[in-house]
C-alpha cells in the first residue's frame, strides 16, 4: 500500500511513517502542511492519504477541508483524517464518501487494529471512530423510542464503524449467522432499509443515529 | 472692559465731592448735631461714587450722570452751609450769599429726581409724550428757586432770620408756590412714569425697576414712619437720615448688581417684617392699655402682660403672612416653591421618583430647556439625570450646586426669564434633597454598570482560558504521547523476535499506558471545555445527556448563540443535571433550550426529591453567579417531593 501522511508535528510525522513502513507499507511522500498535497497525490499515486485535521496556517480544520476536497475529486482515493479530539459533525459529514476513515489519534498505538483500519479504508471500506459511534449512540439513548438490546447495540456500535458481518462476528466472538440476526433486527428496530452494500448500510445507519 | 474705566471727568466729580464734604465737615463740626455733619458728609460721596459706577458701565445712559450731578450738588449745598455756619461764628464775608445758596439747592435736585425717575433705568422716557413731565419739573424748579429766593417768608430758613435778598411787595411768594406746586406734581407724575414703565417692562428692565421702586418707597416712607418717634426716641434720626441712602444704593444695585439679590424675596420680606412690627406694635399697645385699665399703667404686670402677647404672636402673625404677602409680591417665586413642594411630598409619599426632580425644576422655572447635569468621580465628563453623557452648556447659563462643599453637578439654563432666573436659588434651596439622590442614583447605577461590565469581561476571560487550556493539551500533550507511544512501538518492532523478549513486553505495557494517560487527557480537556461545544449547543447537551446514568430528555434546535452564551448554558446544565445526579435521587430529567426574544432559555427539570437550596458551596450559587455575570436571570423551584426544575434566561448580547 502507497501511504502519503499529512501532519504538521515532526516527531509525529516520523512516527507515522516508521509505523507504515514497519507494517510492510510503503510511505510514498510526508508532508508538514496541506498546500501541495494535491500536486503530491497526483505525483505518487498513493493508495491512502493520512490527514491531522489541525494544521497550519490556521491550525483548525485545514484537514478535514483538505480531506473533503480530496474525496471530491478523487472518490477511490482511501483517505483517512486523524483528530485529537472528536468532532461528530465533521465526522459524518465525510463519512458519506466511501474509502474514508475517521478516527482519534491515540487509535495509532493499536497498531494492528489501525494498519487493518487502514487497509480497509485504502480498498474502499469506512471507518468511523469507535467513540463517535458511542457518542452517536449515547445521544440515540437519550431518546426512549428505540429499544435495542445490548448486543444489538454493540453490533450496531460495529456496524456503523463500517465493519463486515464476518468483521463483526470475529470482534464479538460469535457465528456470522448470530451477527446477521441482530443486523436485520436492529434495521427493523432502526427502520433501516436492508441493503446488500457495506458502505450504505454504513450511511444508513449514521443518517438514522444523526437524525435523533 | 473698556467701558468701565474711570477718566477725567469721573475723578473730577469724585475730587469736587469729596473736597466739598471735607471743607463742609471741618467747618461744620459742632456747630450742628454731629449726625447731621457725619451722615450728609457720607451722602454725597456715596451718591457720586454709585452715580460714577454706573456712568463708567453704561457711559451712554445719562442715569449714572443724573446721580452723580445730584451727589455733587447736594456737596456743594454741605459746603456752602459749612461756610455759612462756620462764618456767622468768625464773621467771615459771604455768610448770606453762601446760606442762600446752601438753601436753594434742593429745589434743583428736585428737578434732577424728576429726570431720573423719568429715564430709569434705560435713560429713555417712556415715551416722547413723557416730556412734557420734564418740562414741568424744570419749570417749577426754576421758578420756585427764583420765588424762594425773592421771598421775605423764606427768612426763617437762614440763619440770620432773614433773607437778605427779599423784595417786598413781589409775586416772589406765589411764584415759590406756584414753582414748587409744579415741581410737586412733576415729581407725583415721574412716579406714575415708572409705574408705567414697570407695567409693561419684561426681564432685566422689569428687577431694575422693581428694586428702584423698592429704595424709592423706602426713602419715602421711612421719614413719616418714624415720625412718631422723632422727639421721643432721639436715635430715630441718624437712622432716619440713613433713609436718604436707599434710593441711590437701590438704583446702584439695579443698574450693576440687579442678579446678585432676588429682589422679589427682598421686597417682600420687607413688607412681611413691617406689618409683622407693626402689628406686634400694636399689639403690644392695645395689651398695655387694656391691662393698664385693670392693673395700672406702668405696672410692672402690665408690660410684662404685654411683651408675653408681643413675644406670642410674632411667630404665628409671620407665618400667617408670609405666604399671603409672598402670593401679592412674589407670585413667581411662591408658585416657583410651591412647585417644588409638592414635587417633594410626592417624592416622599412615593408618588414620584427622585428623577423626576428635573421635570420639577422645568416646570418651576417655566421653561423645558433647563437641565440637571451630575458630576461623579467615575465619569469624566458630566451625566445627565438618567447616567447618559450629559449635553454641553453651550448657549446655556450653567449653575452650579454645591453640598458640604462638594461640587455635585450644574443647572443648566438656556434662556430663563429673569424674574424666573431670580427664584433659582431658593427652588434649588428645596429640592436639593432630590438632586442628591438622583445623582446618588446615577452614581450607583453607574458602578453597578461598571461591576456589570468588569464581570462580564472576567467570565469571558475565564471562558477563553478554558478554551486555550483544553487546545493546548490537545494539542501539545496529547500529541507529544502519541508521539512517544509511536516511538516505543516502533522500539517494540525493532526489538521483535530479537535476544531481549522480556523487553517487548515491557515496552507493549509502557505503551498501554500512554494510550490510558491519552485517554484521561481528553476528557480532562473535555471537562475543561468541551471540543464540541464549537459545534453548537444542541450537540454538546444531548452528548452530555448521554453520559448521564439515567434517561435524560434533550429539546434544543440547532439554532447557535453567542460561544459565551452556549458555555453559559452548557455548564450551567450541567450543573443541573449533577445536581439531579447527587443530591435529588432523580430517575428522569429533561434540558430545554428556547429563544425567547433576544434571551436564551435554559430549563432543567428533574423528578427527584426536590427541595434544593442555593446555599453557598453549592452547585446552584455557582449557576446563579454565572447567570448574572451574563445580566441574566435564574429561577429555582424545588418543593419538597416535587422535583426540581431551574429556570436560566441569559442576554445574547455579543
Amino acid at each position: 500500500m502507497r501511504v502519503v501522511i499529512a501532519e504538521d508535528q515532526v516527531l509525529l510525522r516520523a512516527g507515522l511513517a516508521r509505523l507504515f513502513q514497519d507494517g510492510g507499507h510503503e510511505v510514498v511522500g510526508v508532508r508538514g502542511d496541506v498546500e501541495d498535497l494535491e500536486q503530491l497525490v497526483e505525483e505518487t499515486k498513493p493508495d491512502l492519504v493520512v490527514l491531522d485535521v489541525r494544521m497550519p496556517p490556521t491550525f483548525t480544520d485545514e484537514g478535514t477541508n483538505a480531506a473533503q476536497h480530496l474525496k471530491e475529486t478523487r472518490p477511490d482515493l482511501g483517505v483517512l483524517v486523524l483528530s485529537q479530539h472528536i468532532e461528530t459533525k465533521h465526522a459524518i459529514e465525510l463519512t458519506t464518501y466511501a474509502a474514508f476513515g475517521y478516527l482519534l489519534k491515540d487509535r495509532v498505538l493499536d497498531v494492528e487494529e489501525f494498519l487493518h483500519t487502514a487497509e480497509r479504508v485504502a480498498a474502499g471500506g469506512s471507518a468511523l471512530d469507535p467513540e463517535v459511534i458511542s457518542r452517536l449512540l449515547a445521544r440515540r439513548r437519550a431518546s426512549p423510542a428505540d429499544s435495542l438490546t445490548e448486543r444489538e447495540l454493540d453490533v450496531l456500535a460495529l456496524m456503523a464503524e463500517g465493519l463486515t458481518n464476518a468483521g463483526i462476528a470475529e470482534k464479538l466472538v460469535i457465528t456470522e449467522r448470530t451477527v446477521e440476526t441482530h443486523v436485520r433486527h436492529v434495521l427493523t428496530k432502526l427502520d433501516v432499509p436492508e441493503d446488500s452494500h457495506r458502505h450504505r448500510r454504513v450511511l444508513a445507519v449514521l443518517a438514522h443515529l444523526r437524525s435523533g | 472692559m473698556a467701558g468701565s474705566r474711570l477718566d477725567a471727568r469721573h475723578v473730577l466729580l469724585l475730587a469736587m465731592t469729596l473736597t466739598c464734604e471735607a471743607f463742609a465737615v471741618i467747618a461744620s463740626w459742632s456747630l450742628e448735631p454731629y449726625w447731621d455733619t457725619l451722615i450728609y458728609a457720607a451722602f454725597s460721596p456715596a451718591v457720586v461714587v454709585i452715580g460714577v459706577l454706573i456712568a463708567t458701565h453704561h457711559p451712554r445712559n445719562p442715569v449714572g450722570w443724573l446721580l452723580a450731578a445730584g451727589g455733587v450738588l447736594t456737596a456743594f449745598s454741605d459746603a456752602a452751609q459749612g461756610w455759612a455756619l462756620r462764618g456767622h461764628e468768625e464773621g467771615w464775608p459771604g455768610v448770606a450769599a453762601a446760606d442762600l445758596l446752601a438753601n436753594s439747592i434742593w429745589l434743583a435736585s428736585g428737578a434732577l429726581t424728576v429726570a431720573t425717575f423719568l429715564i430709569f433705568p434705560s435713560g429713555h422716557l417712556v415715551s416722547r409724550s413723557w416730556a412734557w413731565v420734564l418740562a414741568l419739573g424744570v419749570l417749577g424748579s426754576s421758578l420756585g428757586t427764583v420765588g424762594w429766593l425773592l421771598s421775605p417768608d423764606s427768612g426763617e430758613a437762614f440763619i440770620g432770620g432773614e433773607n437778605p435778598y427779599a423784595v417786598e411787595g413781589s409775586p416772589a411768594e406765589a411764584a415759590y408756590f406756584v414753582g414748587l406746586s409744579a415741581l410737586a406734581a412733576a415729581l407725583l407724575l415721574s412716579v406714575v412714569s415708572i409705574v408705567v414703565r414697570l407695567r409693561s417692562a419684561e426681564g432685566v428692565e422689569r428687577q431694575q425697576l422693581k428694586w428702584f421702586l423698592f429704595g424709592a418707597v423706602l426713602s419715602a416712607a421711612i421719614p413719616p414712619a418714624m415720625a412718631p418717634l422723632w422727639f421721643s426716641v432721639p436715635a430715630v434720626r441718624p437712622v432716619t437720615a440713613l433713609a436718604l441712602f436707599a434710593l441711590p444704593v437701590t438704583a446702584g444695585i439695579a443698574m450693576l448688581r440687579y442678579r446678585l439679590y432676588d429682589v422679589d424675596l427682598i421686597i417682600s420680606r420687607t413688607v412681611l417684617y413691617s406689618l409683622v412690627t407693626a402689628l406686634v406694635a400694636a399689639g403690644y399697645v392695645v395689651t398695655a392699655l387694656v391691662l393698664g385699665v385693670f392693673l395700672g399703667h406702668g405696672s410692672a404686670w402690665t408690660t410684662a402682660g404685654a411683651t408675653l402677647v408681643a413675644a406670642l404672636s410674632f411667630r404665628p402673625l409671620r407665618q400667617r403672612l408670609q405666604s399671603q404677602v409672598d402670593r401679592w409680591l412674589a407670585p413667581t417665586r411662591q408658585q416657583a416653591v410651591l412647585t417644588l413642594r409638592k414635587f417633594m411630598a410626592d417624592l416622599r409619599a412615593d408618588r414620584e421618583e427622585p428623577e423626576g426632580v428635573e421635570a420639577a425644576l422645568q416646570r418651576a422655572l417655566a421653561d423645558p430647556g433647563v437641565r440637571l447635569r451630575f458630576h461623579i468621580p467615575e465619569s469624566s465628563e458630566p451625566l445627565d439625570i438618567h447616567g447618559a453623557p450629559a449635553p454641553t452648556s453651550a448657549g446655556r447659563e450653567v449653575v452650579p450646586i454645591s453640598r458640604s462643599g462638594v461640587l455635585l453637578g450644574d443647572v443648566l439654563l438656556p434662556a430663563v426669564a429673569e424674574e424666573r432666573r431670580a427664584v433659582l436659588p431658593a427652588v434649588l434651596a428645596e429640592a436639593d434633597l432630590a438632586v442628591e439622590i438622583a445623582r446618588l442614583r446615577v452614581l450607583l447605577s453607574r458602578r453597578l454598570d461598571e461591576v456589570k461590565d468588569s464581570r462580564r469581561r472576567i467570565v469571558t476571560a475565564a471562558e477563553n482560558e478554558r478554551r486555550r487550556i483544553e487546545r493546548d493539551l490537545h494539542d501539545g500533550a496529547q500529541q507529544r504521547l502519541v508521539s512517544i507511544g509511536l516511538a516505543l512501538r516502533h522500539a517494540q518492532h525493532e526489538l521483535r523476535g530479537g535476544v531481549a523478549p522480556g523487553a517487548e513486553s515491557v515496552i507493549g505495557a509502557a505503551v498501554d499506558e500512554v494510550t490510558l494517560a491519552i485517554a484521561e487527557l481528553r476528557e480532562l480537556a473535555h471537562g475543561i471545555r468541551p471540543g464540541c461545544l464549537d459545534e453548537g449547543l444542541s450537540g454538546a447537551l444531548h452528548e452530555l445527556a448521554g453520559k448521564m446514568v439515567f434517561p435524560v430528555r434533550v429539546d434544543a434546535s440547532d439554532t447557535r448563540y453567542p460561544p459565551e452564551v452556549e458555555a453559559a448554558a452548557y455548564f450551567i446544565a450541567c450543573e443541573g443535571l449533577t445536581n439531579a445526579v447527587k443530591h435529588a435521587r432523580a430517575t428522569h430529567a429533561e434540558v430545554e433550550v428556547d429563544t425567547l426574544g433576544d434571551r436564551l432559555v435554559l430549563s432543567v427539570t428533574d423528578d427527584g426529591v426536590g427541595g434544593a437550596e442555593p446555599r453557598a458551596g453549592s452547585g446552584l450559587i455557582g449557576i446563579s453567579d454565572r447567570v448574572a455575570a451574563h445580566g441574566g436571570t435564574f429561577a429555582l423551584e424545588s418543593r419538597p417531593g416535587r422535583g426540581t426544575r431551574l429556570v436560566a434566561e441569559i442576554p445574547c448580547v455579543s
